[in-house]
């Protein structure tokens, strides 16, 4: 994907989400991995590529095209993407189907049964087609990570957000989810997300860009910064969490 | 253990009370001839009743409506214009706003239905007491919810429609059920300005049979039978809107 970042800042009272964030990458990276210590700017940065939040200064580009500043075009600009949260998110008071099928038809105009067969083919694809009639708080963390990726996929978006989509999960339940999103990387899916996960970070990324503190601190290919680390924050960061 | 002995102790304590009360009330030595002649003023008394708690039912959740609105809203202007209004509804007597809003407001511009103004005055009371029910239901709703709706691509008003208002009404429905109760027992107090309701009659009963236990006793029926079914019907939509199995 052809990403252009320039001078992005985001202030929250006093803290530094965003710092003057550079970044351009080329056509070539499909997969976007942000790593970083917690509070490092990760999920900040994910909110502002995703049209969420406003920046303070700054711009992003995506495939040429400049994130808008006003409300109408920004919904637009969400629109296209997929965005995936750490605690799912999902709508308490919809069936895991309809959580699907409220985006297809009211954002995205599909005809109620269309949006019917698209929900149904995705969850059947993320292994969930007998849960689709339960309400989230029927359905473990996994479930409802899974049914929440099929609702962030099942208008295609040109580009899919995760923030941590992991973090909140046990092992087993990890482990079920990052297969999925491996899967949407084979099939060509173009993906940014933040990850604690740093086996997956190495193997599915094709670049991985380090925050802390707001700013970024060294991006390169996977192999580069978990091999070779040229700054020390990163060395010592990564130092910490692969040695268990 | 002490559990069980605490909730046996509750209820020996409930069903004594409530079997003596039963008990005293019921061996009363009633002149029910006494108020015989005046029954049919009781039931119309009752009709009024009933018709004034049905439309400012109504009204009042409308009026609850817009100044949630207003409150929500994002300009400055309105969230304190209706943070005032709700502020000083709630803490004045309605008693006086009664009789405020029918010899003085309703005066002013010429209108003299005491029932009309009462319905009126009796709505904004309840809306008032409504829109903070209403608020507080609509913040109580997580603001993951509002993001995830922002990250889908749900404009404000779907926000409101297909997120926050389907979860917001489960929480506020038993005190919104709470307050139509009150506003059906609150209707009594507009005997201030003549209107010819369930309590007013029973007050004028009791004037002319000297009939005092007679003529106030239906007044625990006939507003029980008012405001029971709108428990019954709270229950059953909070069954209904229920999510979390």
């Amino acid at each position: 994907m052809s990403i252009e970042i320039r001078g992005l800042t985001k202030h929250y009272g006093a803290t530094r989400a965003a710092d003057g964030i550079d970044l351009v990458l080329g056509d070539s990276v499909q997969v976007l991995a942000l790593i970083g210590p917690s509070g490092g700017g990760k999920s900040t940065l994910l909110r502002l590529v995703g049209g969420l939040e406003r920046p303070d200064e700054g711009a992003i580009r995506i495939d040429g095209a400049e994130m808008p500043r006003d409300e109408e075009s920004l919904r637009r600009w969400r629109r296209q993407n997929g965005f995936l949260f750490q605690s799912f998110n999902l709508f308490p008071h919809l069936t895991a189907l309809e959580n699907i099928i409220l985006p297809l038809v009211e954002v995205h105009g599909w005809k109620r049964g269309e949006a019917d067969a698209r929900a149904r083919e995705v969850v059947a694809r993320f292994g969930m087609g007998t849960h689709l009639e339960k309400h989230p708080a029927q359905l473990s963390g996994g479930q409802q990570q899974r049914i929440a990726l099929a609702r962030a996929m099942a208008h295609e978006p040109s580009l899919l957000l995760l923030d941590e989509p992991t973090s909140a999960l046990d092992p087993e339940m990890k482990a079920e989810v990052l297969d999925l999103i491996e899967e949407l990387c084979q099939a060509g899916q173009r993906i940014i997300l933040s990850t604690h996960e740093m086996g997956f970070a190495r193997g599915s990324a094709d670049a991985v860009v380090f925050l802390g503190a707001g700013q970024l601190v060294e991006s390169g290919s996977a192999a580069d910064l978990f091999d070779r680390p040229r700054s020390a924050t990163v060395e010592a960061f990564l130092s910490k969490v692969m040695k268990w | 253990m002490w559990k069980n002995v605490l909730s046996a102790l509750i209820s020996v304590v409930l069903l004594t009370t409530f079997a003596f009360v039963v008990w005293v009330v019921a061996t009363h030595d009633y002149r029910w001839e006494a108020i015989a002649p005046y029954r049919n003023n009781l039931f119309s008394g009752w009709l009024v009743t009933l018709l004034v708690s049905v439309v400012s039912l109504a009204l009042s959740v409308f009026v609850g409506v817009l100044l949630t609105a207003g409150q929500l809203s994002g300009d400055r202007l309105s969230p304190f214009l209706c943070r005032t209004y709700v502020e000083v509804i709630r803490g004045t007597p309605l008693l006086t706003q009664i009789l405020i809003g029918y010899y003085l407001i309703a005066n002013a511009i010429d209108w003299h239905s005491s029932l009309g103004v009462g319905i009126v005055v009796l709505s904004c009371f309840s809306g008032a007491y409504l829109s903070e029910i209403f608020r507080g239901g609509i913040e109580s709703i997580p603001r993951s919810q509002w993001l995830s709706a922002r990250a889908i691509g749900l404009t404000g008003a779907q926000t409101y429609r297909f997120v926050v208002i389907p979860q917001a009404v489960r929480r506020v429905l038993p005190a919104a059920a709470g307050q139509f109760a009150n506003l059906v027992k609150d209707s009594s107090l507009l005997f201030v300005i003549s209107v010819h309701e369930f309590t007013m009659q029973a007050r004028e009963v009791n004037a002319n049979s000297y009939a005092t236990f007679e003529a106030y006793l239906p007044l625990v029926l006939g507003y029980f039978l008012l405001t029971f079914p709108i428990s019954l019907l709270s229950r059953h939509l909070e069954r209904r809107y229920r999510y979390e199995h």
